[in-house]
C-alpha cells in the first residue's frame, strides 16, 4: 500500500504541463513512486516513445529499465532512458550536416565521437612536446592522471557552461598556496586549448565536445528542438541533485513545453560533485514545479539505524532522535592490529549472517572508501572459503591484464614481424600455454627457448619438426603437432597481406584457437575476452581518419596497451546484477542506489572517509556557478566541505541498510600504515555518549 | 621547554606520562598531544606506555587524544590535510628508500657513462688505463650515487629546487664541478619522481612546511588540534623538523624538547643538527632543564663512559674535535630512587687490548658468548657492530654455533624472509624447468616444520630428489607412465609429501597469469598463516602492483627481481617488524644490532665490537676515512666537497676552497664516531666488554685512540 504523497506522484495529471518536484531523503520510495508512474503513463496510453527518463549516470537508470524488461510494462514504443551525454551524442549525430560548419568542423566528415580512452590517447599526443618542454615540472601526478584532469577541466567548463578560456584564470583567483601554482594553471589552459584545437581540426567530439555543441549550436535550432521538446512530451528526471548544471538548465526548458515532468531529488546527496554534480542548482528546479511533494519518512533503515545516522552526521540532523543509545545497537565493530586479520572477521561475519541468519548474499554489501584490487581479491578469496560468492563494481582484471588479451597481443606481435615488437621469452612462453591446449609451463618454456629468437629487433619462430629429437620427445609430438599448425596459420596470415588488427584477431580466434586442441576451446571465458579486445581496438580504430594506414594504427595501438594507455579500462557494460555479496568503494555502492540488509565498512580508520578527491590541476568547487568570482579557497572551506562531505557519505549509507552495519578496524592499514581518521573520532565520541547515557540509565 | 637528560634517566618514561597526564585534564574532546619522536621503534614504544597510562590512571579509551608520529609520520598528516596545496594529488605516492636508491642508480648509471670525462678529473694520478676502466664501471657508480644522494637531500633541507641550484650555478663566477653534477642529477631525479606522482620522505618535509607557511588557516586549525608538542630524541632535530615543529606549536605554545646532545649519532648521513637543541636550550625564553640522574648502568660503567666525556675535552689529540661532548655527568640515582643502579659485584668491565684479526675476534666473542648464555638464562646480552655487514656475519657465526639470537639489523628477518620466501616461488614460475629452483620451492613451502628428526630428514631427502630430477616435466606434468614420482618408494614419507608438494606447484602454475597482485595474496595463502607474515604479503602484493602500474612493460620476471631487491636489505616496512612493534631485548637469547639501532635499549650485558681507528678515527694523519677513496686524488670526500659547493651556491659561506670540506667532514665524523662509542658503552647494565680488530685493510687498523685511553685509566684506576 503506497502511502499519500507517492499516489499524488503517480496519478498526477499528464497534461497541461503538470510539473511534479519529489523530494525527501533516501530510502523514502522516491524512485519506486517514479517508476511507479512511468508505469501509470503508460497505462494511460502515453506512447512509450513520448516518455523520456533522464538520469545523471546509467546506473541510475537501472530501476526503470528493470520495470521496463517485466512483464509488468505495457507493450508498444519504446521508452527512451537517456543521460545528458546520450542525448547529445544522438542529436548532434542526426544533425551533423546542419550544425558541423558552425561548431567548427567539417561538415562533410561524419563526427568521431571519442570515449574516455580515446579521448585520453589523443590527450596524450596532445602533452607529449609539452612535457618535452618541461611542462607541469613542479606538480607530482602520473601522466594518465595528468591527462585526465585536463580533460576534466574542459568537461567542468562544458557541463557548467563557461567558455573553456577561462579555465586557468578561476583556478588562479581561488588559489592562495604557492605562488607557482598559477603558472601551472596557464600550462593546464595552453595544453587544454591545444587539445580542443585538435578534436576541432580532426572532427573529434570528446565530452566537453560534446555538450558544448549540443547546447551551443544544436539547442537553439529548430531541428534540434523538435529533436527534443516535440518528441519527448513527457519527462522523468530522477536524482537531479547528482547531474550538471547544464542539465538542469534543459529540464527548465523542458518544463515550460512539455505535458508533464516528475523530478527526483534526494537530500544531502550530491555525490558526484567532482564531476560537476550541482544539488543547489538542481534544487533550483523546484521553482519552475508546479507542485512540490515531499516523502520525508525513510523506510529502509531501521529506527535504531536512523538514529545512529542522526548521531554519524550529526550537522545534517533534520529530526528529533531516539534516546540516546539506541542507535548503538545497530553496529557491531571489532578492531585488530592487522588488516587481513580485520578481513578474516569479516568473512567470518558475512558467512554467519549467510549461513546461520539466512541472509541472502545479496543483502550483504561490503563498502571501503578505497577498494584497492588486492583487496578485492583477498576478500573475495576468503568469501569463496565459505562458499559465497562475490560481485564486485568491476571485473577482477583489466582487459590488458586477462591472460587471453596476452595471448592475443603477443601473436599479434609474432605476426606482424615487421611492426619491430618483440615480445619477452615469458610472455611467449605465457602465450604458448594459453593458445595450445594441454601444455604445461615446463613444455611451455622448453618450447619457446628454443623455437623463439629474435632478429634485429623482428620476433621469429622456428617450427617444431625443425628442432632437436629429444626435445621433440620431451615436449611431446602430440604438443609440438599443435604448435606447428599455429605456426602455419601464422605463416599463411603473413603470406596473405596484412589486413585489419580486428580482423586478424577475430579470424585467429575462430580458424585455431577456438578449435578442439587449442586453448580456448574449452574457455568459454576466451571468447568474452577475444571480442572485448576487438571491441576495444574497435573504438580505438574510430579515433583516427578512415583513411589512416590499418598497419600503423595496428602498431600504436599495442604501443599503447603496453602503456597502459588503452586497455586498461575495465569492460563497460559490466553489470553489478548477479547475487553475490556486493564488494564495492562506498561512493559506487551509493550510485548504485540500492539498500542492502547488512553493511560491512572496511578501515574504517582511514581517512578516506574524510578526503574527496584532490586534483591538483582542476577543482570541483572552485568550478561551479556558485563560486564567487575572485573569492579564494581556503582552509576553512576545505574542511567544511570535508566534513559535510563525510556526513552526507555516512547518512547516504545507513539510509540504504536495513538491519545493522558492521564496522572494521584494524590499526595498521592495507600499506602497513597506522590509520587514525576522523571516521573513528566520530564513532568513538558516539560510542562514549552512549556508555554515559547507558550509566545514567543505571544511575537513575 | 628544553630538557637535556643523560642515558637512561627515564625520558621515556616520563615524556609518556606526561602525555598522558596532559591528555587526561589539558586538551578538548577535538584536540590531541603530538609526540615527535625519531625512528619507528619509538613511536610505538610511546604508544603503548600511553595507553597504559591512561586506562591505568586516568580511566580513559587508550589511543584518543594523542598522537605520536616520526617527522615523517608527521609531514605525512599535514600534507594529507591538503594536498593540492603543495601540487599532489591525493592519490600521491611516497617513494620509500629502496625505490629512490632505485631511481637514482638509473640516473646515475647513464649520467656516469656520459660524463666520463668530470670524474677522471678526480682521479688519482697513478692509476692506469685498465684500472681507470674498471673504476669507472664498478666503483665511479657508487661514488656518485653518494654524491648526488647527498646533495639532493641538502638541497631539499635548504629549499632549493633544481631550477633554484641551476640558476645559482649559471650566475656564479666559479665553476662548481661537482655541485654542476649533483644539480643535474637532482634534476632528472626530481623528474621522474614527478613523473611517477611521487614525492621521497625529504619532499614530504619540505612540502609539509611549505603547506603550512603558505596557508596561515591551515596552520591555525593544526596549531588548535595539537596545544603541546612534545617532542624526543631533539638533539637529532633537523633545521625543518625544528621548524615545522616551531610554527606548529605557536608563538606562545607549549613545546616541550628532550634530547642529549651527547647521543646525537646521525649528523653524517642525514640533516640532523645537535646544535640546534644547544641553541635552543640556551635560549633566554627557553626554561631549561637537565635531567642528570641515571639507575640503568652499574656505577663502574658510568665512571667509564664520565671518563670518556671528560678525556675527550681535555685531551682529545684534536683540539678540534674536543667539543664533541656537552661536558654532562651521568650521575647515579639517589640512594632511595625506586630506579637504583644494578650492583657491580663479580660483573665484568673488561677492554681487551689483543690485537685480534677480524675473524679471530669474532671466533672469540662468539666462543665467550657459547659459554655465557646458558650459565645465564634470564639475563639479556648484546653484541653491537658498528656497520650492517658486520652484525650479519655475528649473526651468521652464532647460527653456526648453535647460539640463540635475535637480529635486529637493516632489514629485519620477518621482512627477509615473507618477501624471500615469494621470491623463490616466482623465481620457480619464471623458470619452470630449473630443478635447482623447484628444490628451493620445496624449502620454502616447508620452511615452518621443526623439531622432530624423521621430518628434517625426509624434506632433506625430498629436496635432494628434486636437486637430482633432470626432467622437471616428469614429475610435474607427467605423461601417462612416465611418472617420475613412482620411482620413489610407495608408502614413504617422502612420495607422500612430494604428492602434496606437486599439487600445490600444478595449482601455482594455474595461478601463474594471474596479476602479480592477486598471484601473491594467492601464494600467500599458501606459504604463511601468521598475520604479520599475511599483511606484509598484501602489502607486498600492493607494492608490486604499483611498480607494474608504473611500469607497464615489467613481467614477472622484473617483478620478481624487485621483489627480490626487498627481500635482500634496504627496505624496511612499517609495522610489520618486530623492531616496528617495540623491541624488547629477549632474555637467553643474543641480540645482534648496531651501535646506532641499540640507542634506547639496554642490555644486561653488551660486547662492543671494532673498535679499531678505522671505524673510529681520531684525525690523526694516519687514519683513514670511510668516506675517502683510495682512487679519488687528493684524499677528497666527494660527498662532503660538493656540499660544500652547494653551500657556497647558497651563500653560506663566502667562498669554496678544495679540501677544506673534506678536513671539516674527518673532524665531525670523529666526533660522531666518539659519541656513538659513548652510546654503545651506556647501552651496559653489568657487564662490558670492548674489543678491536686489525682490519681487512691494506695497513693494519690500530686500536682506537679513545679505546686506548679508557683502558689506560682502568688499569691505573685498578
Amino acid at each position: 500500500m503506497e502511502s499519500k504523497e507517492a499516489s499524488q506522484v503517480i496519478t498526477a495529471p499528464h497534461s497541461g504541463g503538470y510539473s511534479v518536484f519529489l523530494e525527501g531523503p533516501a530510502g523514502a520510495g522516491k524512485t519506486t513512486a517514479a517508476v511507479r508512474r512511468l508505469e501509470h503513463l503508460l497505462h494511460e496510453g502515453v506512447p512509450g516513445d513520448a516518455i523520456l527518463v533522464l538520469t545523471p549516470q546509467r546506473t541510475l537508470a537501472e530501476p526503470y529499465q528493470r520495470f521496463l524488461r517485466s512483464q509488468d510494462a505495457p507493450g508498444g514504443s519504446e521508452v527512451t532512458l537517456a543521460t545528458l551525454g546520450g542525448l547529445a551524442r544522438r542529436a548532434i549525430d542526426l544533425l551533423w550536416p546542419l550544425i558541423a560548419e558552425d561548431a567548427g568542423f567539417r561538415a562533410a566528415e561524419r563526427p568521431v565521437f571519442l570515449t574516455l580512452e580515446t579521448a585520453q590517447y589523443h590527450m596524450d599526443q596532445v602533452l607529449a612536446p609539452f612535457l618535452e618542454k618541461r611542462y607541469f615540472d613542479s606538480v607530482a601526478i602520473r601522466r594518465n592522471r595528468l591527462a585526465s584532469q585536463v580533460i576534466d577541466n574542459l568537461n567542468k567548463a562544458a557541463v557548467v557552461g563557461f567558455p573553456h578560456q577561462e579555465i586557468a584564470a578561476r583556478l588562479s583567483q581561488a588559489w592562495t598556496g604557492d605562488p607557482g601554482q598559477p603558472r601551472v594553471y596557464e600550462q593546464v589552459q595552453e595544453c587544454a586549448s591545444a587539445f580542443r584545437a585538435r578534436c576541432l581540426e580532426n572532427n573529434l567530439l570528446d565530452f566537453s565536445l560534446q555538450i558544448e555543441t549540443f547546447v551551443r549550436h544544436v539547442l537553439p535550432t529548430p531541428e534540434g528542438q523538435s529533436f527534443l521538446f516535440q518528441r519527448y512530451h513527457h519527462l522523468i528526471a530522477d536524482n537531479v541533485e547528482e547531474d550538471v548544471p547544464v542539465a538542469h538548465e534543459l529540464v527548465t526548458r523542458w518544463l515550460a513545453l512539455a505535458e508533464s515532468a516528475t523530478l527526483v531529488y534526494d537530500w544531502d546527496a550530491g555525490y558526484r560533485a567532482f564531476l560537476g554534480a550541482d544539488p543547489q542548482s538542481a534544487y533550483e528546479l523546484r521553482k519552475s514545479c508546479r507542485r512540490v511533494i515531499w516523502m520525508e519518512r525513510c523506510l529502509v533503515a531501521s529506527e535504531e539505524l536512523q538514529d545512529l545516522g542522526t548521531r554519524l552526521a550529526p550537522r545534517l540532523r533534520r529530526s528529533a532522535s531516539l534516546p540516546a543509545g539506541r542507535g548503538r545497537q545497530a553496529l557491531v565493530y571489532a578492531s585488530f592490529r592487522f588488516h587481513p586479520q580485520m578481513l578474516d572477521w569479516v568473512a567470518d561475519q558475512v558467512s554467519r549472517l549467510v549461513t546461520e541468519e539466512g541472509t541472502p548474499p545479496r543483502e550483504v554489501a561490503i563498502v571501503a572508501p578505497y577498494l584497492s584490487d588486492a583487496l578485492r581479491f583477498a576478500l573475495a578469496l576468503r568469501l569463496e572459503r565459505y562458499g559465497i560468492s562475490a560481485v564486485s563494481h568491476r571485473p577482477s582484471r583489466s582487459l590488458r591484464e586477462e591472460e587471453g588479451t596476452r595471448c592475443l597481443l603477443t601473436l599479434t606481435a609474432l605476426a606482424h614481424p615487421d611492426w619491430g615488437i618483440a615480445p619477452g621469452p615469458f610472455d611467449v612462453t605465457r602465450m604458448l600455454v594459453q593458445a595450445i591446449d594441454s601444455l604445461d609451463v615446463v613444455r611451455a618454456q622448453q618450447l619457446s627457448r628454443i623455437v623463439y629468437r629474435v632478429r634485429d629487433g623482428r620476433p621469429a619462430l622456428t617450427a617444431f619438426q625443425e628442432i632437436a629429437g629429444e626435445a621433440q620427445e620431451r615436449i611431446t609430438f602430440l604438443l609440438g603437432g599443435r604448435y606447428d599448425e599455429l605456426l602455419g596459420w601464422l605463416e599463411a596470415y603473413r603470406q596473405g597481406g596484412a589486413s585489419s588488427l580486428d580482423h586478424f584477431i577475430s579470424r585467429l580466434f575462430a580458424d585455431v584457437l577456438s578449435q578442439a586442441g587449442f586453448g580456448f576451446h574449452r574457455d568459454l571465458d576466451a571468447a568474452r575476452v577475444a571480442a572485448n579486445l576487438v571491441e576495444s581496438f574497435s573504438k580505438f580504430r574510430r579515433a583516427f581518419p578512415r583513411d589512416a594506414d590499418q598497419a600503423q594504427i595496428g602498431r600504436e595501438y599495442l604501443r599503447m596497451v603496453q602503456q597502459g594507455v588503452v586497455a586498461a579500462q575495465y569492460i563497460e557494460d559490466w553489470q553489478l546484477d548477479g547475487d553475490g555479496v556486493l564488494l564495492a568503494p562506498a561512493y559506487t555502492f551509493l550510485m548504485r542506489n540500492r539498500a542492502a540488509d547488512y553493511q560491512f565498512w572496511l578501515d574504517a580508520g582511514s581517512r578516506g572517509w574524510w578526503e574527496r578527491p584532490y586534483q591538483p590541476l582542476t577543482h570541483p568547487y572552485v568550478l561551479t556557478r556558485h563560486w564567487p568570482e575572485g573569492k579564494q579557497w581556503t582552509d576553512g572551506d576545505e574542511y567544511q566541505v570535508r566534513q559535510l562531505t563525510m556526513d552526507r557519505l555516512l547518512l547516504g549509507l545507513v539510509r540504504r541498510c536495513r538491519k545493522g552495519i558492521y564496522l572494521g578496524i584494524s590499526d595498521l592499514g592495507e600499506q602497513g600504515y597506522e590509520q587514525r581518521g576522523p571516521l573513528l573520532e566520530v564513532f568513538q565520541r558516539m560510542l562514549r555518549h552512549a556508555v554515559q547515557a547507558g550509566r545514567g540509565e543505571r544511575d537513575a | 621547554m628544553g630538557v637535556s637528560a643523560v642515558p637512561g634517566s627515564g625520558k621515556t618514561h616520563i615524556l609518556s606520562y606526561l602525555a598522558s597526564q596532559l591528555v587526561a585534564t589539558s586538551i578538548d574532546e577535538d584536540q590531541e598531544v603530538l609526540i615527535v619522536t625519531m625512528m619507528n621503534s619509538a613511536v610505538d614504544n610511546f604508544s603503548r606506555r600511553i595507553a597504559e597510562f591512561m586506562q591505568r590512571e586516568a580511566g580513559l579509551l587508550p589511543n584518543v587524544g594523542y598522537r605520536v608520529r616520526t617527522l615523517h609520520g608527521l609531514a605525512v598528516d599535514i600534507v594529507r590535510e591538503r594536498p593540492a596545496l603543495v601540487g599532489l594529488s591525493e592519490t600521491f605516492d611516497i617513494v620509500d628508500e629502496r625505490a629512490a636508491t632505485r631511481l637514482l642508480e638509473d640516473i646515475v648509471q647513464s649520467w656516469v657513462s656520459a660524463h666520463t670525462d668530470v670524474l677522471t678529473s678526480f682521479l688519482m694520478g697513478d692509476i692506469d688505463d685498465n684500472k681507470a676502466r674498471w673504476l669507472l664501471r664498478d666503483r665511479w657508480p657508487g661514488v656518485v650515487q653518494d654524491v648526488a644522494l647527498a646533495f639532493i637531500r641538502r638541497a631539499k633541507d635548504q629549499q632549493m629546487t633544481p631550477a633554484g641550484v641551476r640558476e645559482a650555478l649559471s650566475g656564479s663566477e666559479q665553476r662548481f664541478t661537482l655541485a654542476t653534477l649533483g644539480a643535474e642529477i637532482y634534476e632528472l631525479y626530481q623528474r621522474a619522481l614527478m613523473y611517477r606522482g611521487s614525492v621521497d620522505f625529504q619532499d614530504l618535509i619540505v612540502l609539509a612546511l611549505r603547506a603550512l607557511e603558505s596557508d596561515a588557516e591551515l596552520l591555525a586549525r593544526l596549531q588548535r588540534r595539537w596545544p603541546f608538542v612534545l617532542e624526543d630524541e631533539a638533539q637529532d632535530s633537523s633545521r625543518l623538523q625544528q621548524r615545522i615543529l616551531e610554527l606548529l606549536s605557536g608563538p606562545n605554545g607549549n613545546w616541550v624538547r628532550v634530547g642529549d646532545p651527547n647521543q646525537s649519532v646521525h649528523t653524517t648521513f642525514t640533516t640532523a643538527n645537535p646544535q640546534l637543541l644547544l641553541d635552543f636550550m640556551d635560549d633566554p625564553l627557553t626554561k631549561s632543564i637537565t635531567m642528570p640522574n641515571s639507575g640503568r648502568c652499574a656505577r663502574p660503567i658510568l665512571a667509564l663512559a664520565n671518563q670518556l666525556v671528560d678525556w675527550t675535552v681535555a685531551e682529545h689529540p684534536s683540539p678540534a674535535c674536543r667539543d664533541a661532548f656537552r661536558q654532562q655527568h651521568i650521575e647515579p640515582t639517589p640512594p632511595d630512587d625506586p630506579q637504583p643502579n644494578p650492583s657491580h659485584d663479580g660483573r665484568v668491565l673488561y677492554i681487551d687490548g689483543t690485537a685480534y684479526a677480524p675473524e679471530a675476534e669474532l671466533k672469540t666473542i662468539i666462543e665467550s658468548l657459547a659459554r655465557w648464555v646458558p650459565a645465564h638464562p634470564d639475563e639479556t646480552v648484546a653484541v653491537l657492530v658498528p656497520r650492517n655487514e658486520k652484525g650479519f656475519q655475528v649473526s651468521e657465526a652464532l647460527r653456526n654455533k648453535g647460539v640463540p639470537f635475535a637480529e635486529l639489523l637493516q632489514s629485519t628477518i620477518s621482512t627477509r624472509k615473507t618477501a624471500g620466501a615469494l621470491v623463490h616461488v616466482l623465481r620457480h614460475l619464471v623458470d619452470p624447468m630449473s630443478a635447482a629452483k623447484l628444490a628451493r620451492c620445496y624449502e620454502v613451502w616447508r620452511r615452518d616444520d621443526r623439531g622432530e628428526d624423521e621430518v628434517a630428514e625426509r624434506n632433506d631427502e625430498a629436496i635432494a630428489a628434486l636437486r637430482r630430477l633432470r626432467n622437471v616435466e616428469d614429475y610435474l606434468w607427467p605423461r601417462l607412465g612416465n611418472d617420475w614420482l613412482a620411482e620413489i618408494e610407495a608408502g614413504g614419507a617422502v612420495r607422500e609429501v612430494l604428492g602434496t608438494f606437486r599439487e600445490v606447484i600444478q595449482r601455482w602454475h594455474r595461478a601463474a597469469g594471474l596479476p602479480v597482485d592477486q598471484l601473491l595474496i594467492t601464494l600467500g595463502q599458501d606459504l604463511f598463516t601468521d598475520p604479520p607474515s599475511l599483511a606484509l604479503t598484501h602489502k607486498l602484493a600492493a607494492l608490486m602492483r604499483q611498480i607494474g602500474d608504473d611500469d607497464p612493460t615489467l613481467r614477472l620476471p622484473e617483478l620478481a627481481d624487485n621483489l627480490a631487491e626487498v627481500a635482500k636489505n634496504e627496505r624496511r616496512f612499517l609495522g610489520f617488524d618486530q623492531e616496528d612493534n617495540g623491541f624488547e631485548p629477549p632474555k637467553g637469547v643474543v641480540t645482534v644490532t648496531t651501535m646506532h639501532k641499540a640507542k634506547g635499549l639496554e642490555w644486561d650485558r653488551v660486547y662492543l665490537m671494532s673498535v679499531n681507528s678505522y671505524d673510529f678515527p681520531s684525525d690523526l694523519p694516519s687514519d683513514t676515512y670511510v668516506a675517502e677513496k683510495w682512487f679519488v686524488r687528493d684524499s677528497l670526500n666527494l660527498v662532503e666537497e660538493a656540499l660544500a659547493q652547494l653551500a657556497s651556491l647558497s651563500n653560506l659561506y663566502a667562498g669554496y676552497v678544495e679540501g677544506r670540506a673534506t678536513r671539516q667532514a674527518r673532524q665531525d665524523y670523529v666526533k660522531e664516531r666518539l659519541r656513538l662509542l659513548y652510546v654503545g658503552i651506556t647501552r651496559a647494565r653489568r657487564d662490558l666488554i670492548l674489543t678491536w680488530n686489525t682490519g681487512k685493510g691494506r695497513l693494519p687498523a690500530q686500536p682506537a685512540i679513545p679505546l686506548v685511553a679508557l683502558q689506560t685509566w682502568l688499569e691505573e684506576k685498578r
